[in-house]
């Protein structure tokens, strides 16, 4: 296969992976919003999410969360706006058209025509956020369903998933981070933490928690949870083991040496993450091992780049 | 013959040929096709148009404008009236391409090597020097099996007197044979039976016939030798067509950064390495093909294949510096030169030319400018032109100063009168100028013409500029098999 075609496919499951993870936030903290609107900031996500945003600006917009809405889904000069990421992903799969199916390709095309047209705005605006939220989110469960159900188990379908689950551990591992540092963790030992709920729920883990933990919210379950818990999809574990399976699946359509240098990146991470012992009580500890983690995946996307797809 | 309210509103025009109707009655090649919709409901035909336009916008196939930053894909108009050949026309048609065609190449190779045309005083040397399309880098490279028009698609018109003339002969990158496939597909849904009952010859092994030459043009001695079509990425308005015959052929769609020379051989970046690259189809424009030699702040081509394309270890597909023999003011010698190298008589005729450069002819059609059609001779696509039956005197003054300025870079023609046939618009039948353009391929085994070509519509009434850049639309294009 074509390294720039293996580069786009790749970069389509990144950005359409990032477009679940992002509107799973918005929606997260759009109830948080409502829940408790005392204690809430849109701070954080215009932060990540806002693209370049001066102090000024941020602080005109917080309390608007209509307008923040927009901004983040919607708005065509925000780059890293849900709106430019469906694009991004639809100009990618445009450009590899003879290597998706028909089905991938009708699905993210009606996804980009549905942010396009007009309804979305109507309901930020004056409506539901959250339906208008989820008709965005079932397009994106439609990709996945598509892909999954037509594309062939070749090549193509491999740097699909690379793509998609790097791209889903750099989101694990950036909201675990981010949302950890915004938390008033200070707080009296038995009283619950409310932002642990919306962590959770921002990676789409509140029906597997409440089975497994039984609705008990402390820091230690929740960090061993988004860390450890093989049977979460966005756990960082389950992650890195489908990298690594999907990546030895790739093993006939490789150079041997590019293969074995990223065999070796990988098996690293994943054992790192396996046999780390780092407490919920030390933020400054568990920060640094987060940003540790994040520099390894960004290693092996680099080395992915360098080795497949053609970046030098 | 006209019983139908549908056929009896259709006016003939005065002076035009009309492909299917002649002194108020059918032509016989169109009598089964027109006995077939006759009766049918006005409604039913207004349904096959909204049909064609649901197919095509759902196969996706479109070509892309560009405009304030967002691509807009639009679909290329479609009109689901066939335009219908007779087998004996169309065999007039072949041959007259054939030999053409044949002459064009042996012109070409001459050019590039012993250059016998100039020396023996038929075309004047100044005038291909002058050509900004003739590369001095070709000379005296030798390409595979000395083929350098691989791929021609020739426009024909058709003149009030029914003969076919050429207009230009696309030695380059000729461009719309896809939407021929995908128009002869939308058609066989638009008239369930009426193709065979027709006898209509099959246009479907175009992408065969041509994956097959590109194979031939293979030098290495593996039994799959790579073939691959250069494309120049998404944002190209043909790029759905690159797309389309990369996958009919089953070949990679490579860009230009796709492919790495090394050491005078052509490879593509995989994802298993390096692999080595044997055939090129090529849809990139000489001048952006390698910027080491040709422009270099092209980012469309490869630096150094140009290296490797005279070193004779990759073949390209259409050679390079086609553009000498269809440049406009060339055009006019193709007669002689069908005469000099074929000592044949040609078959088709050629819209009389004359060159700029030539004072008592630009005297001339000064005067009566009016009645020319005044080309660019390196411009295409409907550019670059000027249409003296239609264009104001200021037009036409600023056609004057920029002939006088540079006298060499246009020609005049007479104006001819594009045939007519009907379009079905706004639910009734209406007159609309037409062209015709066959796809020829060449290969070591021969020249094929697929029976059939694109039959590209002026949709504005009146017009006569089919170019899909300038509103243009296209038909499909029945060749009526033998008569048994």
């Amino acid at each position: 296969m074509l390294s720039r075609v293996a580069d786009t496919i790749y970069w389509l499951a990144r950005y359409m992976d990032r477009t679940q993870a992002m509107l799973q936030v918005i929606r997260t903290h759009y109830h948080a919003s409502q829940d408790s609107p005392h204690e809430f900031s849109w701070r954080p996500l215009l932060y990540s999410y806002g693209g370049s945003l001066t102090l000024e600006e941020v602080a005109a917009l917080e309390r608007n969360t209509p307008r923040v809405l927009e901004r983040l889904l919607l708005d065509k000069d925000n780059p890293t706006s849900v709106y430019n990421n469906v694009l991004q992903a639809r100009e990618n799969a445009r450009a590899v058209q003879d290597h998706i199916t028909q089905e991938v390709w009708q699905c993210l095309n009606s996804f980009y025509h549905a942010i396009r047209g007009g309804e979305i705005l109507e309901q930020i605006r004056f409506g539901d956020p959250i339906s208008g939220i989820d008709g965005l989110m079932r397009h994106g469960l439609v990709f996945l369903g598509a892909v999954q159900n037509t594309m062939p188990r070749d090549e193509s379908y491999g740097y699909l998933n690379l793509g998609k689950q790097l791209e889903r551990a750099l989101q694990t591992t950036d909201t675990l981070r981010i949302q950890w540092a915004n938390m008033t963790t200070q707080a009296q030992p038995d009283t619950e933490i409310p932002q642990l709920r919306y962590l959770v729920h921002s990676l789409s883990g509140q029906e597997l928690y409440l089975k497994t933990y039984r609705g008990n919210f402390n820091p230690d379950s929740v960090l061993q949870f988004v860390l450890h818990n093989a049977y979460f999809t966005h756990s960082l574990r389950s992650c890195l083991s489908r990298l690594s399976w999907y990546f030895e699946r790739l093993k006939s359509d490789s150079l041997p040496e590019s293969h074995e240098q990223l065999a070796f990146l990988i098996g690293r991470l994943a054992n790192q993450v396996k046999y780390s012992d780092v407490s919920a009580r030390n933020a400054q500890q568990l920060d640094e091992f987060l940003l540790h983690i994040r520099k390894e995946l960004l290693g092996i996307a680099t080395a992915l780049g360098k080795n497949y797809l053609g970046r030098s | 013959m006209k019983e139908n309210s549908l056929l009896t509103a259709y006016q003939e025009q005065p002076n035009i040929w009309d492909e299917m109707f002649h002194a108020n009655r059918i032509r016989p090649e169109y009598r089964n096709f027109v006995a077939a919709i006759e009766n049918l409901p006005n409604a039913e035909l207004a349904r096959k148009d909204e049909l064609a336009r649901k197919l095509f916008m759902s196969q996706g196939v479109t070509f892309t404008v560009y405009s304030s930053g967002e691509g807009i894909e639009k679909i290329f108009p479609f009109d689901i009236i066939p335009r219908i050949i007779q087998h004996a026309e169309w065999l007039h048609i072949e041959a007259g391409i054939t030999q053409r065609l044949k002459a064009l190449n042996l012109f070409l190779k001459d050019i590039y090597h012993e250059q016998f045309i100039l020396k023996d005083g038929l075309i004047p040397a100044t005038l291909i020097y002058s050509c900004p399309q003739f590369l001095r880098e070709m000379m005296n490279v030798k390409v595979p099996h000395d083929i350098y028009t691989h791929i021609a698609g020739v426009d024909l018109i058709r003149d009030s007197d029914g003969q076919f003339y050429v207009l230009e002969d696309n030695l380059r990158t000729p461009s719309g044979v896809s939407y021929m496939l995908e128009n002869r597909s939308i058609t066989s849904r638009l008239y369930p039976d009426l193709l065979p009952k027709n006898n209509v010859q099959p246009v479907r092994k175009y992408p065969e016939l041509l994956f097959r030459n590109l194979l031939d043009l293979a030098e290495r001695h593996v039994s799959a030798p790579t073939v691959v079509l250069l494309s120049p990425g998404i944002y190209n308005s043909a790029y759905y067509e690159h797309a389309a015959l990369a996958r009919l052929m089953g070949i990679e769609l490579v860009q230009g950064s796709d492919l790495v020379v090394n050491n005078h051989y052509v490879y593509m970046k995989t994802t298993k390495g390096l692999q080595q690259v044997d055939v090129i189809y090529r849809r990139v424009d000489d001048e952006f093909l390698d910027p080491l030699v040709f422009r270099p702040d092209s980012a469309l081509g490869v630096p150094g294949i140009y290296a490797a394309y005279r070193k004779g270890n990759v073949a390209i597909v259409n050679a390079m510096g086609n553009g000498v023999a269809d440049d406009k003011a060339v055009y006019c010698y193709v007669p002689d030169m069908i005469r000099y190298y074929l000592g044949e008589e040609p078959i088709l005729k050629s819209v009389p030319t004359y060159q700029m450069s030539d004072p008592d002819l630009r005297k001339m059609v000064f005067e009566r400018m009016d009645k020319m059609v005044i080309k660019k001779t390196n411009e295409s696509g409907g550019y670059g032109m000027l249409i003296g039956s239609s264009a104001t005197e200021q037009q036409m003054q600023e056609f004057r100063e920029a002939i006088t300025q540079d006298p060499r870079s246009f020609i005049a023609q007479p104006i001819i009168s594009l045939s007519s046939t009907p379009c079905y618009l706004n639910g009734v039948l209406q007159p609309r100028r037409v062209d015709l353009r066959p796809y020829a391929l060449y290969g070591p085994r021969g020249i094929d013409i697929v029976p059939g070509g694109l039959t590209r519509v002026a949709l504005q009434e009146g017009s006569l500029v089919v170019n899909s850049s300038q509103g243009g639309g296209s038909k499909d294009t029945w060749v009526l098999g033998p008569e048994n």
